[in-house]
């Protein structure tokens, strides 16, 4: 991975405008001109949202190395604080940012406390601590009244749209972007394999880990508020295990490790399983199945610890590759 | 006298029964190269994993300068002026050698995390100046070509020097080398202490070292300390120690 960490050059910045300007033009024609179906436009929600929790998520299971199970319980906790704060103080539409951010901060502060059991204890013990946590926040809010105990809360103003969503996974992706280019981008990947020796080049592990899980938290909490608005509804047995596996499938399908994988990983597996609904349960079947082909084969993911870039340059020297081989053989 | 940089007190690390190293107590003067030198087990490596802060000592304190380093965390130890390689070599393979070495740079890389997202021209100045400052280590340590290559692919002479130019990232004033010259050839051993010469100078350093090969400790060390079953046996010059029969009896065996 060879990146200018530091120069964005004035070329690049017109790049990302032209970009910015593209995705919002079609997102315009998307919607405006219905362009595309209403469940169509569902489902490019869903993909939206589900991309931001797999960015979430590959902070720290992708670029920090640590296995972590915690973001269902992060994703309750996004949605039921920004849900509860549109329904019952921030009822306008022009208050839905700050409901967003409210919840995502509200999981950023628990993730916070997630991330310290994981300076002492790695591996299984990690998976098992944070999958506590997942159900103890589910269990905790079966059993709260005020937030509608197990049948959860109704009548959430359905605030989000497109531009929501979008805008959002935009700015998650710029969070994303820039902070693992940076020197703690950097510390993650060096705590990924080498912990003790991180630590004596100078690297300060445990404030990396604590700032890995806060911003993973935080963008997890988003797409938790996003969920709940979209839907009109949020109950706890939304953020059980099938959420926990559809996140993690998401990660390791789409590439650990990687910005565009996550996108990639979450729009692959929100088609796959708009495509198999025919099947019913058997669809769990079948995309466990594509799951094992892909881990069996690309055990990285689609696109492991790669970004576009990456994957242009190595495309090119593929292709360059070729002429000087049959130089050798000619001559 | 010349200034006590690193000194042991009394030092012990004891695990359960296992006495890893036994009231070891030495000094070593700024600018010196010092050997650590004994058989396998004598706890060399030990010795290094309690100044580094790896391990907390049994018993004992650790000094460097005057700064008391018994209950710090590694990072800190590293950040208040000592670096270290490693026996087995453990750099990041994943990652190319220039990251590698900007990684070793971060306690002295002044941003937070407002500079990151913001893209303040303090973050761009800060990684300009680590990018330099790395590239300034390679070019020095002649491994400038190898800047972009993954470093789990160099070969392993080469995977040595770029931990060598890692540890010097840490901007330390001591720096601990780990048998430097395991599987090294003569000809490469002299080249090695050459090179340990030229960074002593260069960086003005004092260097800790471990070695097994007698060619490159008795050449360049001023100093050494001989260990035995985790106690020390003796401490000198290398021509005090040629001679002394404890030692040629923990190496050689008893002469009658």
């Amino acid at each position: 991975m060879t990146k200018k960490n530091y120069s964005t050059g004035k070329n690049e910045f017109l790049w990302q405008l032209a970009i910015l300007l593209a995705i919002t033009l079609t997102l315009i024609a998307l919607k405006e001109m219905r362009l595309v179906s209403t469940s169509f436009l569902l489902i490019l929600q869903y993909i939206g949202i589900y991309a931001i929790l797999t960015l979430g998520i590959n902070i720290v299971n992708g670029y920090l190395g640590v296995f972590s199970l915690a973001h269902a319980g992060f994703m309750a906790i996004g949605a039921y604080v920004s849900a509860y704060l549109s329904k019952y103080f921030f009822t306008d539409i022009t208050m839905f940012a700050v409901s967003i951010m409210a919840g995502a901060i509200a999981a950023l502060l628990v993730g916070i406390l997630v991330a310290i059991p994981s300076f002492k204890t790695k591996g299984d013990y990690l998976a098992i601590i944070t999958l506590g946590f997942s159900l103890i926040v589910q269990s905790l809010l079966q059993n709260a009244r005020f937030v509608g105990a197990s049948k959860g809360l109704n009548n959430i103003p359905k605030f989000t749209n497109i531009y929501w969503v979008f805008g959002c996974l935009l700015f998650a992706v710029f969070i994303t972007n820039r902070f693992v280019r940076s020197k703690y981008g950097r510390s993650m990947q060096a705590i990924r394999e080498d912990e003790t020796a991180s630590n004596l080049v100078s690297v300060d592990v445990r404030k990396i880990k604590t700032i890995a899980f806060a911003l993973s938290a935080f963008l997890i909490g988003i797409s938790g508020a996003l969920i709940g608005h979209l839907l009109g509804y949020t109950s706890p047995s939304a953020y059980g295990f099938v959420n926990i596996v559809d996140g993690l499938v998401m990660v390791y399908l789409g590439g650990t490790g990687s910005i565009v994988g996550s996108i990639f990983g979450s729009a692959a597996w929100q088609l796959i399983v708009q495509l198999l609904k025919q099947l019913d349960t058997w669809r769990w079947v079948v995309g466990g199945i594509l799951l094992i082909f892909v881990m069996v084969f690309l055990p990285k993911g689609v696109f492991g610890n790669m970004e576009l870039d990456d994957l242009f340059r190595i495309i090119k020297e593929k292709i360059n590759r070729k002429e000087p081989g049959r130089g050798i053989r000619n001559g | 006298m010349a200034e006590k940089i690193v000194s042991l007190k009394n030092v012990c690390m004891y695990f359960g029964g296992i006495r890893a190293i036994d009231d070891i107590d030495f000094e070593v003067e700024k600018g010196r190269v010092f050997g650590i030198i004994g058989p396998n087990g004598a706890g060399k490596t030990t010795i290094f994993n309690v100044i580094t802060g790896v391990y907390i000592p049994t018993s004992g304190e650790i000094y460097f300068h005057d700064n008391l380093l018994n209950k710090l965390m590694p990072h800190t130890i590293i950040d208040k002026g000592i670096a270290r390689t490693f026996q087995n070599i453990r750099l990041f393979e994943d990652q190319t050698v220039l990251d590698n070495l900007k990684i070793a740079h971060f306690s002295h890389t002044r941003y937070g995390l407002a500079d990151v997202f913001l893209n303040s021209s303090r973050y761009k100045e800060e990684e300009q100046r680590i990018e330099e400052e790395s590239i300034k280590i390679l070019n020095f340590l002649n491994l400038a070509d190898l800047m972009n290559k993954k470093a789990g692919a160099l070969p392993y002479g080469e995977q040595r020097r770029v931990e060598i130019a890692r540890a010097l990232c840490c901007k330390p004033e001591v720096l601990l080398l780990d048998e430097p010259a395991a599987g090294m050839n003569p000809a490469e051993i002299n080249d090695l202490n050459q090179l340990i010469l030229k960074i002593r100078e260069q960086f003005n350093l004092t260097i800790l070292v471990i070695e097994h090969q007698m060619r490159l400790v008795m050449e360049i060390c001023e100093e050494i300390l001989v260990l035995n079953f985790g106690k020390k046996l003796a401490i000198g010059t290398p021509n005090e120690l040629k001679n002394n029969p404890a030692v040629l009896e923990a190496y050689l065996g008893k002469t009658n």
